[in-house]
């Protein structure tokens, strides 16, 4: 474990790392992120309807939070979520882009629709934890730590909040960057050097 | 209709995306809306009208008829059956 950090998970395109732990996932003939969810053995259905983007958020907040202790079935005002990431919804929106290309194979999918909001991710991870204190999805050039931190900061500035749950959440063309932590107000000043240390 | 039944339960679970389930998980005559059967959302249900227009050319412009047509995959199969154009 980190000094500062109750917990984190980092998720790429190769490797799962848990508290600094490398999760083992076997792969299949389904995506990695599909994989990732059966090796954590997660139940959650709504998992397989998300977009990319959304399922590795989700992701990252299941394997960070899965030994806090939160009780996912408890309301909580308490918690905040703060997302950020380079490419939004891009991935999606392509996705979308392409049900509504041809005029002659014109069919909208509804269900790529809802996902083309990067910030849905993070109602996904509210709603799966009951959380109910703030959240916010920003956007940035790359994960910077200090900008990333200043928008916990930001979290926190609300005075109930005492944690937060906050991620860098890239999904684009099947690249997969995930840097998910647990922070307490206690542990917001070693949280600049820890995202450094643990996105690299 | 068995067959066309067989045919629309393929259907949904690749366009709901119901990871793991097979047309033999999906009870013909189970309620496909609601806490039972296969507890579909109102998302899902707009992705049932654009299969029926993509799939079956029917345009579902009612509704109140959805709620009948989606009762369950059965009632589905014999509005395609008496109702599709391709």
């Amino acid at each position: 474990m980190n000094a500062g950090i109750t917990s984190y998970c980092r998720i790429t395109n190769d490797k799962v790392i848990v508290n600094a732990q490398t999760i083992d996932v076997p792969r299949t003939d389904s995506s990695w992120l599909n994989d990732i969810y059966h090796a954590a053995n997660i139940s959650y259905p709504k998992f397989f309807k998300m977009d990319n983007l959304a399922k590795a958020g989700f992701l990252g907040a299941e394997l960070t939070l899965q030994d806090v202790g939160i009780d996912k079935t408890e309301p909580k005002k308490n918690i905040a979520v703060v997302c950020c990431n380079r490419s939004s919804s891009l991935d999606d929106d392509t996705a979308y882009q392409q049900t509504i290309q041809n005029p002659a194979d014109y069919y909208p999918s509804p269900a790529v629709f809802v996902y083309t909001l990067a910030n849905i991710v993070t109602g996904e991870i509210s709603i799966r934890n009951k959380i109910m204190g703030e959240s916010a999805f920003y956007v940035m050039e790359h994960c910077n730590p200090q900008k990333f931190c200043s928008f916990v900061r930001g979290a926190f500035s609300d005075k109930t909040i005492d944690a937060c749950l906050c991620g860098w959440t890239e999904y684009n063309n099947g690249n997969c960057d995930v840097l998910f932590l647990f922070v307490t107000r206690n542990e917001l000043n070693d949280l600049e050097l820890n995202i450094e240390k643990l996105y690299r | 209709m068995e067959e066309l039944i067989t045919e629309l339960k393929k259907e949904i679970i690749d366009v709901l995306n119901l990871e793991g389930m097979t047309p033999d998980d999906i009870d013909s005559d189970a309620p496909m809306f609601g806490d039972e059967g296969l507890a579909l959302d109102s998302i899902d249900a707009l992705e049932l009208i654009v299969l029926l227009e993509k799939n079956y050319g029917i345009k579902l412009a009612n509704a109140a008829a959805g709620k009948e047509v989606f009762k369950s995959v059965r009632t589905m199969a014999e509005y395609v059956s008496k109702n599709r154009t391709k």
